[in-house]
């Protein structure tokens, strides 16, 4: 961003869309976003309105349960677009409520598809919804460009704030963050390392689709905005070290943010100790208000039988992603595609 | 092409017109002097947004010593500007320019250029030249005129200028427009360069003729964090980090202007651990940079000439830029050499 010569923003997107930088450790630094995915919904924005695609009142569609569809529900109200938002029961209900609020109509899909689950039917509700209305535009954050692309202002504040940047960290959803980022720095860096996080049960990094404890992270489809080849190194993170590495976070650190804050923090506190001249970057993309009630509540994580005295020291390495069991595991990706780690290109 | 400039015959622009109102007098006419340093390409070149929030284009120079333009003014009540050599119609264009901004309406004179700088190399000779030339008059007519004041003229004289008239002080400058996007408040730190023209048997580029690039809208985004990481290397007056910046710079304008050898250029910068590959991004300059301060300079320096050599590199230079802290924020003084 142009050097600021005014504290005044014109909304509260511009305030809050990048994050603050922590030193966590020697060489362990936090970029604490409000909310991260506002990058991401900006730009994409941004550039449609750029190509004439958006006018006052155009009607926007995209289906999401997460922080993305807060993201344009906050940018909508601010700029006078009509947000459709297709979701499921997993949505939690202060941020449907949030969504409409900010004049968004949430649609809750109630029931899965026979093949494809909720996903599916997300899917076809919202086709549904893009062919009633004709000339309305779709984000599509899992396959616009402009979602990895919308992180320059990011790796600005952290060339500019850090300088040499060594390694990234962070956790994949959309592939828009860390695969954006991480191309961004690495046209300066040649030789940063990329280390993604994933959880169990995720189909990005070649594991079978299975119900995923830890939310916010990982994916039951693949996105065309992973890029396979931008990571050196994989973690995958399983809910009981990932949610204590949340509380960690807050009790070390008194840094209060979501679960895919925490399972990131879990592989970048073990990176950056193993490598003490690397400068490390850890992404932490949310703030942990929506988990209050879960991930902050020792009496549910109990129930849920995710509660852990100690984090977990170390990753368990594998050779290859379906060794990888129940516990914290991690292999060398070497900036390899899909294709060349699992031998078979992705099957849906 | 007329060599000639009726000054009379000019609109005055707004700005340094008011200075008239002081009606200071000139007393007798007097010869002024001018220099103008060479540079020698770009750390970066790209596009970046202003403070008005709209994508500009932009450069960082670096400032070179070796190459320079000095002028000679002798102004007299003619109100025609002669300059010699008789094609250097923008350096005659800027002296009008500039005694018309200063209210000498009724003045013109005769210009003398001598110049080192190669033409079509990308050094910047045509900007060199209208800076000294502007510096000539101002230095003549007795008027202290600022960079940001050289630079509003010469872009009305050649189009697009460099940033040659801010001297060794680092600034982001729009070269279409002539204005600074960001002022680092700093010399550029101090740099080695081993210089050379990557294509010694080609016929140059015509600076201002050669098509401004056609950036993708992700190259547009990737300038951002290059120019984050100018601020922390003029922060740090890290070689390294200037290094990077310019490597990556020189990687996106090979999409626009191909450097001549530029995979060679690249494996040997890596080679003999250079901190970066800088080019000029209109024009057949290149340059590898190292770290003055570092002990191996000397060796790596000689390894980089040895193998220069074998991809049919002869002819090389070697400067520094000087990096002395921070820049003066007082106004420059008549004719003074550097701007500084």
């Amino acid at each position: 961003m142009a050097m600021a010569t005014s504290k005044i923003t014109p909304t509260v997107v511009e305030s809050v869309m990048l994050p603050k930088l922590i030193r966590l450790d020697h060489n362990l630094y936090g970029a604490a976003f409000f909310l991260m995915k506002l990058l991401p919904a900006r730009f994409i924005l941004d550039r449609a309105r750029d190509a004439g695609l958006l006018h006052d009142g155009s009607v926007i569609i995209e289906t999401t349960s997460g922080t993305f569809g807060l993201a344009l529900a906050m940018l909508c109200k601010l700029r006078n677009y009509k947000l459709f938002i297709v979701s499921d029961p997993a949505i939690d209900p202060p941020l449907q409520r949030r969504l409409e609020d900010l004049g968004t109509t949430v649609e809750i899909v109630r029931e899965p598809s026979p093949t494809g689950g909720f996903q599916q039917a997300r899917l076809d509700r919202m086709n549904e919804l893009r062919d009633a209305h004709p000339g309305h535009f779709w984000p599509a954050q899992y396959s616009n460009p402009h979602n990895p692309g919308a992180y320059a202002p990011f790796a600005e504040l952290l060339t500019e704030s850090i300088g040499k940047v060594d390694c990234l960290v962070g956790s994949v959803g959309s592939g828009g963050s860390v695969c954006g980022t991480g191309s961004y720095l690495r046209l300066l860096f040649p030789q940063l390392k990329v280390v993604g996080v994933d959880t169990h049960g995720s189909v990005i990094f070649g594991h079978p689709d299975q119900k995923r404890m830890l939310r916010g992270l990982g994916n039951s489809l693949m996105p065309a905005n992973v890029n396979h080849s931008v990571f050196d190194e994989i973690h995958w993170v399983n809910a009981a070290s990932g949610l204590s590495a949340t509380r960690a976070l807050h009790r070390q650190h008194a840094l209060y943010m979501g679960p895919t804050s925490g399972a990131a923090y879990l592989v970048a506190r073990w990176w950056a100790k193993r490598n003490p001249d690397a400068k490390v970057v850890v992404v932490l993309p949310d703030e942990g208000y929506r988990y209050q009630d879960t991930v902050y509540d020792d009496q549910w994580l109990q129930e849920q039988n995710l509660l852990l005295a100690d984090l977990p020291e170390e990753p368990v390495c594998v050779k290859h992603p379906l060794e990888a069991g129940t516990e914290w595991s991690c292999i060398d990706w070497n900036r390899h595609t899909y294709e060349q780690i699992m031998g078979a290109p992705f099957q849906v | 092409m007329e060599s000639q400039f009726r000054n009379d015959a000019i609109v005055c622009p707004e700005g340094l017109s008011s200075r008239s109102d002081f009606n200071r007098p000139t007393g007798t006419l007097k010869p002024g002097h001018g220099v103008a340093l060479a540079h020698h390409g770009e750390l970066l070149q790209g596009v970046f947004e202003g403070t008005d929030g709209r994508l500009k284009r932009v450069l960082v120079s670096i400032p070179c010593g070796i190459f320079k333009s000095e002028v000679r003014f002798v102004p007299d009540d003619s109100a025609v500007v002669e300059v010699e050599p008789h094609w250097k119609i923008k350096s005659s264009r800027a002296i009008a320019l500039t005694l018309n901004s200063l209210g000498k309406h009724k003045l013109g004179g005769r210009v003398q250029i001598r110049s080192n700088i190669p033409v079509g190399w990308g050094l910047g000779s045509s900007t060199s030249d209208v800076t000294a030339a502007i510096r000539a008059t101002a230095n003549a007519l007795n008027e202290r005129i600022t960079p940001h004041e050289i630079a509003a003229l010469a872009v009305r004289a050649e189009t697009a200028c460099d940033s040659t008239m801010f001297g060794e002080r680092m600034v982001l400058f729009a070269q279409r427009e002539g204005i600074v996007v960001e002022d680092f408040r700093s010399s550029l730190p101090k740099l080695e360069v081993l210089g050379f023209n990557a294509s010694p048997n080609g016929n140059g580029v015509d600076t201002i003729g050669f098509p401004p690039a056609r950036y993708s809208w992700w190259e547009i985004e990737a300038f951002r964090p290059m120019v984050g990481l100018l601020r922390q290397a003029v922060s740090l007056r890290s070689p390294q980090l200037l290094g990077q910046v310019s490597s990556a710079s020189a990687t996106i304008n090979q999409h626009y202007l191909p450097t001549p050898h530029f995979q060679n250029l690249k494996e040997i910068c890596a080679e003999v651990g250079a901190v970066g590959l800088q080019v000029a991004h209109t024009g057949t300059i290149a340059g590898l940079l190292f770290d003055p301060h570092d002990p191996l300079k000397e060796r790596r320096v000689e390894d980089a000439q040895t193998l220069l050599t074998t991809i049919g590199i002869k002819h090389m230079w070697v400067f520094q830029t000087s990096g002395n802290g921070l820049a003066h924020t007082k106004k420059a003084g008549n004719g003074n050499g550097n701007g500084n």
